[in-house]
């Protein structure tokens, strides 16, 4: 049999008092491909930190090339020749594509001094070596997303690594820059270059993985070679769960009515002729890559960006959205796409984390905030979201992802919205609480006659969830269809393939 | 018992000061030979230390929002002697004592209104323009200390009418100063202000994360400009307080009043990140400071100019203690 | 081409705007391009570059240091004394060897305390920086020294050469330290385009976190760059000394506040990760030009700090509301880099 190159025993890891890695162990041969798949929470990216020595384990032990350490520094693992792309690419938007590929390369070599020339050639070589074209003096910030991802990867594979992670390399890739990006990834292994590709679709993983490792909350499901392995099986080992949820078809909506209309909605740079129509008790289903102006529009809608052209109407009321605070206004609701930095104050406590949006209408014909009566609408969504907590009084980081994520939902419903977009919802929230999340939306949707806007890049949560799917690329909305007339590869095949537009 | 216990681990912070304050009483009372511990020495501390805490209010406030703010210093100097000029200049020459209080009410007023108007200045660059909270209220200073220079000459404003000193030195019932009096009712107002109001409220929201609070759908411009108008009003409360001790008014009065009142803040608990701070702390911690500041006075062979020393001694010393014992706490 | 490239740069509109008020003043007054005119404005110089590059690096990297003018102060004193004390001889240099080392010293201080205590680095070095102050007040009971040591006066009077303008008859020299000016701004310049280490700081005012991961030392550049601009501080402080003939505790006065002006109007942003030595080096020029011509452009000196003040908000202001008003809109071209490297590629 072939060599081992890592392997990672009984790793824990605790973040307060959240169990992100259970006792996990992984084995990677070299050469090999290896696909870690799990949903967003399970446990991927902090089991990556522990290998690149960003983080300490708890407990457990790390094996590479047979020696075994219990825990790594950041330089000590470069050294030994692991080399991490993060989802985030943690590139540097205020220097140059040559500098940010070849920096690393140049401190790996322990130089002190900066040649430009052999910055520049080193840049150059390693961007023919995939085969792309990038002018080596633009400064990164400005580039667009899919070509930062492939100075990512560029700087990579200047190493002579032996391992080569790569934490969702694809999620901005269109299918041809993913056919790319696997050619790569073939001739590294050829080079007998170990790959950890990370991802958590299912198409990808069948098509590059030799082997495959499932997490799901934390603990290690199961590990086995990748042929021969069925859809569901898959499905299974990433959800745990057999039964076939059934289709959201809003069959209480009214649809005659129109609750949230965007008409011809243009953003420079963002996207254009932007037009859809919500009825009361719909969920709209927006997918489409990171970068193809799925987020710009979510943030349009709610005020953040001034739209330059189009026309938005509430219950055929034209309305003008020039910040958040005239959404709120509005009655439109916003999940963020980044619980940790736009929907939580995470210094605050669950309380005033839950009557933020709120505190106006709080007040009494004093002036004075009656935080008594926050109390107790706060203690009503605890209830009705079920979310797991102490006390009100703690602090919001004292929470599991899902609970906090039930928390920005219960502070946005207690507006009484009418419109409810939401932005990945459930990235970094566990089953238990996706599923609970899922099930209030088509409450809310169903009951409530709410219209909800669901913007997301998780296949089958849009699948599931929405009635109806548009599918937006560069910026244009290029197609839309019923949940019930599409399956996941179906869906993925649309969001990734190029020029439907025109063949259309 | 119970609850003893409950209120020293909820409130450990003030605990901790309050065991400092009684420390350092303990401490300069020995050191003195008793001298320390006297009614006169306490009134004097009590006299003193308003037109440091209400600076220190300002700085509280700017600093829970996530900001700083170090234009207090030039704002109490140029609204104390626009103040100052425009109280000579209403002011009749042979007034009745109420016309005299109502003069000088007029004069507070119109004091407040020009402390807010600068606040609200250094409030629009960070908040319209976006400048960072350090470079603006430090530029803003400039400009504000400036035109106090450009208006003075750099000289004092002096001859003033009686009345200002006449209040400042008052002692209500022959034993309460004055100026304790109004810190009490400054700090009253900005305790009300952050526990009961939703500005308040908003102004640790927004000190906390801004971003967030932008993403709540609430107003990043207003309530950043309103945290720096109260900060500008408090600035201008200690500027009368301080032409009222010194009974003129200058361009450099309250230079020396920068670090402790960021000292205060800190040492009350006041996070420099923003988000958090309690009204309570910040009472200690202003009589502490003013404690050991008199104290040192007592000393002759300690000269003025150690203050600076020790000050940033201890700011520096409480920053360390904060953050070992922080860290002790998210080690359990 | 090259000339859009270069059109892009800040240090560009700083070097305009330069040279635009030059015109100026020399029309309204006459005087600007006289000899001694020139040789003062250089002069005037010296330190405030040096201590601009300095805090430049601090910047950079992400921080802030208010204590700098304080540090000059105490090595300036701390020197002098010294020597005094010792009826020193010898040469200079070791004069600025030594006040270079205590500098290196007290910013060693602020270094370890801002990386250990990861509070915001103006509360630091504003707490730090009283320290110095009574430090220089209290216990070197200094505030004014009109005697010099010997080597300290034989190079406050050694000038490189001097100029006499024909129409005023008023006499300026070039001093010595202007090597020292050009040394500092020299070196800065090569430790942040040509090392790794200034690349770092550059990485680190980017993105912390994703310096780290790359592998770069953060807390070590942090470190680093707080103890060369104490560096900086400390011959900067013996510098001054040499230039006036004398030491008085009011030398640096406010140089905190107008330093960092000069180096966030030279193009580098507050929040690290940008800028260049010539850029600082422009700024520098930017705020003397003006400081200095201030009665030649007919403002009573009474009103110069009002003056300094409205140039940082104003060179403050613009490029902050570049960003402010960048956040509203969309940077990465979502549009033309789908369509645009498509068309490329065919």
């Amino acid at each position: 049999m072939s060599e081992v190159l890592l392997e990672i025993k009984e790793v824990s890891k605790h973040f307060g008092g959240v169990k992100a890695l259970d006792k996990v162990g992984l084995t990677i041969n070299k050469g090999e491909i290896h696909c870690l798949v799990g949903e967003n929470g399970c446990g991927k990216s902090t089991l990556i930190k522990i290998i690149s020595g960003f983080y300490k384990p708890d407990g457990g032990e790390i094996c590479f090339e047979g020696k075994i350490y219990s825990s790594l520094e950041i330089n000590q693992s470069i050294q030994m020749g692991i080399q991490v792309i993060y989802q985030d690419m943690s590139i540097f938007p205020n220097l140059t594509v040559a500098e940010n590929i070849a920096m690393n390369f140049e401190l790996y070599n322990k130089k002190k001094l900066v040649d430009w020339k052999s910055v520049k050639k080193i840049a150059k070589k390693s961007l023919d070596h995939i085969g792309i074209d990038i002018p080596l003096h633009a400064t990164v910030g400005k580039l667009s997303v899919a070509d930062k991802q492939l100075i990512a990867i560029a700087r990579s594979i200047l190493y002579h690594s032996k391992l080569i992670i790569m934490d969702e390399p694809t999620s901005a890739l269109t299918r041809r820059e993913v056919d790319k990006l696997f050619k790569v990834i073939r001739q590294l292994q050829s080079e007998g270059i170990s790959i950890l590709f990370v991802s958590h679709k299912l198409d990808e993983v069948f098509e590059i993985a030799d082997q495959f490792t499932v997490f799901r909350n934390g603990k290690l499901i199961t590990s086995k070679a990748a042929k021969g392995v069925t859809d569901e099986q898959f499905v299974y080992y990433m959800t745990g769960r057999k039964i076939k949820e059934e289709y959201f078809t809003a069959e209480n909506a009214d649809m005659e009515k129109s609750l949230f209309r965007v008409e011809g909605l243009c953003l420079k740079n963002g996207f254009e002729q932007i037009s859809f129509d919500i009825h009361p008790g719909e969920i709209l289903g927006i997918t489409g890559l990171l970068g193809s102006g799925r987020t710009e529009l979510a943030k349009t809608l709610f005020g953040m960006y001034m739209a330059d052209a189009g026309k938005i109407y509430i219950e055929g009321k034209e309305i003008s959205l020039r910040s958040p605070m005239d959404a709120l206004r509005q009655k439109i609701a916003y999940v963020p796409e980044d619980r940790l930095t736009e929907g939580l104050f995470l210094t605050q406590s669950i309380e005033n984390n839950m009557i933020v949006s709120n505190i106006d209408r709080l007040r009494k014909k004093s002036r004075v905030v009656d935080f008594k009566k926050g109390s107790a609408d706060s203690r009503k969504w605890v209830e009705d979201l079920g979310i797991k907590l102490h006390e009100l009084k703690d602090g919001i980081q004292t929470l599991s992802g899902g609970n906090q994520q039930k928390v920005v939902l219960g502070k946005w419903l207690e507006t009484e919205p009418k419109v409810l977009i939401l932005n990945g919802p459930t990235v970094g929230v566990d089953i238990g609480a996706k599923y609970d999340i899922h099930h209030y939306l088509r409450d809310l949707a169903g009951q409530k006659k709410m219209a909800i806007l669901l913007i997301s890049d998780d296949i089958s949560e849009v699948l599931m969830n929405c009635n109806r799917i548009l599918i937006i690329k560069s910026g244009r909305i290029t197609g839309e269809y019923k949940n019930t007339d599409l399956d996941s590869s179906r869906l993925q095949a649309l969001i990734t393939e190029e020029k439907e537009a025109e063949a259309v | 018992m119970n609850r003893i216990t409950n209120y020293i681990q909820k409130e450990s912070n003030n605990v901790k000061l309050l065991l400092m304050l009684f420390l350092s009483l303990l401490v300069l009372t020995i050191a003195t030979k008793g001298q320390f511990f006297s009614l006169n020495q306490m009134q004097l501390v009590a006299y003193l230390f308003p037109e440091m805490g209400v600076l220190a209010l300002g700085m509280m406030l700017a600093m829970i929002s996530g900001g700083i703010d170090l234009s207090v210093v030039a704002v109490a100097d140029l609204t104390g002697i626009l103040s100052c000029m425009l109280l000579k200049m209403i002011m009749p020459a042979d007034a009745s004592l109420a016309t005299q209080i109502f003069v000088l009410l007029v004069i507070l007023l119109c004091s407040l209104a020009m402390g807010a108007m600068c606040g609200i200045f250094t409030g629009s660059l960070i908040a319209r323009i976006g400048i960072p909270a350090m470079v603006a209220t430090l530029g803003a200073s400039d400009i504000i200390l400036g035109l106090a220079v450009g208006i003075t000459n750099g000289s004092s404003v002096k001859e003033l009418p009686p009345i200002l000193n006449e209040v400042v030195n008052y002692r209500v019932f022959g034993v309460i100063p004055s100026t304790t009096l109004i810190f009490a009712a400054c700090a009253g107002v900005i305790a009300f202000l952050l526990n009961k109001t939703a500005l308040g409220f908003k102004i640790y929201m927004i000190g906390s994360n801004k971003d967030a609070f932008k993403y709540s759908g609430m107003d990043n411009k207003k309530i950043l400009t309103m945290t720096y108008m109260v900060s500008g009003m408090l600035a201008a409360v200690s500027g009368l307080l301080m032409c009222g001790h010194f009974n003129s008014a200058r361009s450099d009065f309250g230079k020396s009043y920068l670090t402790p009142s960021i000292l205060i803040c800190v040492l009350a608990g006041v996070n420099p990140n923003g988000g958090k701070g309690k009204m309570c702390g910040m009472v200690i911690a202003v009589i502490i400071l003013q404690m050991l500041s008199s104290g040192f006075a007592l000393f002759r062979n300690i000269s003025d100019y150690y203050k600076n020393l020790i000050w940033g001694l201890v700011l520096i010393l409480v920053m360390i203690v904060n953050v070992v014992s922080e860290k002790k706490k998210t080690a359990k | 081409m090259k000339i859009k490239e270069l059109l892009k740069h800040n240090e560009c509109y700083v070097a305009a705007i330069i040279i635009v008020l030059s015109f100026a003043i020399h029309i309204t007054s006459g005087q600007f391009f006289t000899a001694n005119n020139l040789v003062d404005l250089v002069r005037s110089l010296i330190v405030p570059g040096m201590m601009a590059s300095g805090l430049f690096m601090v910047i950079a990297s992400g921080n802030i240091d208010v204590s700098f003018p304080y540090t000059a102060m105490l090595c300036m004193f701390g020197v002098t004394k010294l020597f005094q004390m010792m009826h020193y001889e010898g040469p200079v240099i070791f004069g600025f060897l030594l006040a270079g080392l205590m500098g290196m010293l007290l910013g060693l201080i602020n270094g370890i305390l801002a990386a250990w205590l990861k509070l915001p680095t103006l509360i630091i070095t504003l707490g730090t920086c009283t320290i110095y102050l009574g430090f220089t007040q209290g216990v070197l009971k200094s505030s004014v020294i009109s005697v010099l040591p010997e080597p300290l006066a034989d190079m406050a009077a050694t000038n490189l050469f001097s100029v006499r303008s024909a129409s005023t008859n008023l006499g300026s020299s070039m001093p010595v330290s202007i090597f020292l000016l050009i040394a500092t701004l020299l070196l800065v310049g090569f430790i942040m385009k040509f090392t790794m280490l200034g690349r770092g700081i550059y990485a680190v005012g980017g993105d912390p976190v994703a310096a780290k991961r790359v592998g770069f030392h953060v807390s070590g550049i942090k470190i680093f760059v707080f103890t060369f601009c104490g560096f900086i501080g400390g011959i900067t402080g013996l510098t001054q000394v040499s230039l006036s003939g004398m030491c008085q505790i009011n030398f640096f006065d406010g140089y905190e506040m107008t330093i960092i002006a000069a180096v966030v109007l030279g193009g580098a942003s507050i929040a690290g990760g940008s800028g260049s030595v010539t850029g600082t080096f422009l700024g520098v020029l930017l705020m003397k030009l003006i400081s200095n011509n201030l009665i030649l452009l007919g403002i009573p000196t009474n009103w110069s700090k009002l003056m300094t003040g409205v140039l940082i908000i104003v060179g403050v202001s613009t490029s902050a509301y570049k960003m402010t008003a960048a956040e509203r809109k969309v940077t990465s071209n979502i549009l033309i880099c789908g369509d645009g490297k498509e068309a490329a590629d065919e």
